[in-house]
């Protein structure tokens, strides 16, 4: 065998693997795209790029769009936000014997199914038992509609997001903030810089790359919201919390059964994020 | 092992006059596993804890998958429609059986349910919801119909008398709301066809809206229908907080949690108000006809045999031993001695375990109803997804994200007549 066969031999096994897992199902569901077909009547016509016109005069998923971009946004900086802050705070002021156990509970709401993480929240934020709007009704205030309010029901299911991997990666962070080389800021110390100026000028700045690293694996799993956004409102109130995957879903493999329509949005989905985060790569690769 | 299965194929179509106990012998040991999807609900739940007994009965195992509402309609419809196949006994409603019947997903339960399961005692009007064209496709375990339900305590503290009409229990409503610690009403808003179509359409229909004009087009933007709409919508502003996007669970839950004094709600509720174990309300209850002219929304739930999941004669047999079964008069008696109170045959119906085990006046109010009760849906296959729609817009007007009624309805007139064009 020689080294070219070798090469092939070896790397065959993981192109079978993508072709099965990535290459098969995008084709598949390029294929469906292109048709019209539904649940309800699977012998469908080709009809073009219909469907993707469609999807422009679709209020839906216009608004899908809209909401997917401000969950990105939101969910991406409220964890990196929440991230930098338990860093800092864990650092500061964590006696170092007990860290580790810190640590440990920050991590636990990570290790929650977000099905469960939603649920859990769902109910803690109800407005007639929850318990987050027990003390607003024991002082006889109204509660509360964290989820039935058109205006917080994204910023409350994002909370739910934010508070489990914000805490996750600010132990992430703490860690990193202790590989840091202990003499500069001993330095800054001596030279009596303000514990924030400390973080903003000299620490953070040395951890430019693994922030963005993190921003964008954030931003890659944000995208996959679905679970949690339909546990806690299903996209609601109204449309207000429909991101793209659960509009798709709800195309196709709920009650519409629209199942090229929603091929049709996956396949846009994908397009979109390649696109973005191809530039968003090379942007954060030159800085 | 072909000419087993003609052999037993043959002998199956010759025998198919006599009992389907004898079709069963005759399967015995060729069923090795039967699939059956169904929806959390506690008659189903208790139909699984006892599952062993059908399993040593038939020597087979049964696999339960259980499901959310929507969620199990969902995976019933993408089971069927690709032919996956992968239940062979699938839960079905009135909201889906014309839809699975259209497609040929559910096979005929005449030929299969077992002849000693005694189909003739099922109650009328709940083996009527799966019966299409004069054919039987399931059998039904729970179904029911509306009552209005009442905090007597709180009315009579108050000396307020149970409404008779829809201007009265708007008034009721307003003078028992003390918000946060009382509301006079509850209702659900979540969209769904099952969800707030289904609370939002008993004011459709009771105010004189039809679901076609007399051409048989769609009728959805009617007058009758802006009047429910906005009538539900009142009924919001003395509903606990979240009811706009809430669900059944969360109204009976705010119910039992006594923080409502009235709601019309599905008489199956009737037993969870009356849950010791889990209601605050136990006692304090009244029961009553539904005000004028609010109409009373029937329903059953039932299994059905999945002809993608089923692909031999022996597996529709098997799977049609377990509906009568899960559905049988032995499985209702049990579920009363546990104080589930779901059931779907006349036998149980006059069985005292049923009769006492909830109050007079809820009896009273369910023989009240029974004259305005009937299939309230639009029983089309396309309901699924014209119902998807229309809870949907009807959601964004409850929440405030939509405010014109009308032009809100005449999209969902728009969609039904493009989506029924598209079906023909």
């Amino acid at each position: 065998m020689n080294k070219n066969k070798f090469i092939l031999f070896c790397i065959l096994p993981s192109i079978v693997i993508l072709l099965i897992v990535v290459i098969f199902p995008m084709v598949g569901a390029i294929n469906y795209s292109l048709q019209d077909k539904s649940l309800r009547f699977l012998e469908g016509d080709y009809i073009g790029f219909q469907n993707y016109i469609d999807m422009f005069e679709d209020r839906r998923f216009i608004n899908a769009l809209k909401i997917s971009l401000y969950w990105e946004l939101i969910t991406v900086i409220g964890s990196l936000l929440l991230a930098i802050l338990v860093s800092i705070i864990l650092f500061e002021y964590s006696n170092k014997n007990y860290r580790i156990l810190l640590a440990i509970i920050l991590i636990m709401p990570i290790m929650l199914p977000k099905v469960s993480a939603g649920l859990i929240w769902r109910f803690m934020l109800s407005p007639v038992m929850g318990l987050v709007n027990a003390p607003l009704i024991s002082l006889n205030l109204n509660p509360i509609e964290y989820l039935a309010s058109p205006k917080l029901a994204l910023f409350s299911v994002a909370f739910v997001d934010i508070w489990q991997w914000g805490l996750f990666f600010g132990v992430i962070l703490l860690f990193l903030l202790e590989t840091l080389p202990r003499d500069l800021i001993d330095a800054a110390k001596i030279d009596k810089v303000k514990k924030w100026q400390l973080h903003y000028f000299i620490t953070f700045p040395m951890l430019k790359g693994s922030l963005i690293t993190i921003a964008l694996i954030k931003a890659i799993e944000s995208l996959r919201s679905f679970d949690l956004i339909f546990t806690m409102t299903k996209g609601g109130p109204g449309i207000t919390t429909e991101t793209l995957d659960l509009y798709a879903y709800q195309q196709g493999i709920g009650l519409r059964g629209e199942i090229s329509y929603a091929s049709a949005m996956s396949v846009a989905m994908v397009i979109i994020t390649i696109v973005i985060f191809t530039f968003i790569w090379k942007r954060a690769q030159k800085s | 092992m072909l000419k087993k299965i003609i052999f037993k194929t043959f002998i199956i179509l010759a025998i198919s006059g006599i009992s389907l106990n004898a079709y069963a012998n005759s399967c015995k040991g060729d069923v090795s596993e039967i699939n059956v999807l169904i929806q959390g609900h506690p008659a189903m739940v208790h139909m699984e804890k006892h599952k062993a007994d059908f399993e040593k009965l038939m020597d087979l195992k049964v696999n339960v998958t259980t499901l959310g509402e929507q969620e199990r309609r969902s995976q019933s419809r993408v089971d069927a429609s690709t032919g996956a196949g992968a239940y062979d006994v699938y839960y079905v409603d009135e909201a889906n059986i014309a839809e699975f019947v259209k497609g040929d997903w559910v096979e005929s339960l005449d030929k299969y349910f077992p002849a000693g399961a005694d189909m003739a005692d099922f109650q009328a009007g709940k083996i009527s919801i799966g019966n299409i064209n004069g054919t039987n496709y399931f059998a039904p375990f729970m179904g029911g119909q509306d009552v209005l339900m009442y905090r007597k305590d709180i009315f009579a503290e108050k000396g307020i008398s149970v409404p008779t009409n829809t201007d009265e229990m708007l008034e009721v409503a307003k003078a028992l709301t003390d918000a946060p610690n009382m509301y006079g009403w509850a209702q659900r808003g979540q969209r769904g066809s099952g969800m707030n179509v289904w609370r939002w359409n008993p004011y459709h229909r009771g105010f004189g809206g039809e679901w076609t004009n007399a051409d048989g087009s769609p009728n959805i933007n009617s007058a009758e229908a802006v009047k429910a709409t906005e009538y539900y919508m009142e009924l919001f502003n003395y509903a606990p907080p979240g009811a706009r996007t809430g669900t059944w669970s969360d109204q009976i839950e705010a119910f039992r949690a006594g923080k409502v004094a009235m709601m019309t709600a599905n008489d199956v509720f009737g037993a969870w108000v009356e849950d010791a174990e889990k209601s605050s309300v136990v006692g304090k209850v009244g029961y009553a006809d539904l005000p004028t002219p609010i109409l009373s929304g029937g329903f059953a739930h039932g299994l059905a045999i999945s002809k993608p999941g089923t692909s031999s004669e022996c597996e529709k047999v098997m799977a049609g031993e377990f509906i009568g079964w899960a559905t049988g008069k032995d499985m209702e008696s049990m579920r009363l001695d546990e104080g589930i109170y779901d059931i779907a045959r006349q036998s149980s119906a006059s069985n005292p375990k049923f009769t006492s085990l909830m109050p007079d006046d809820f009896n009273e109010a369910v023989k009240a109803t029974s004259p305005k009760t009937s299939l309230l849906i639009w029983k089309i296959p396309e309901w699924p997804a014209i119902g998807d729609e229309l809870g949907l817009v009807l959601e964004e007007l409850f929440s405030g994200t939509r405010s014109d009624i009308q032009g809100s309805l005449d999209e969902v007139q728009e969609y039904a007549i493009k989506y029924l064009e598209k079906s023909k």
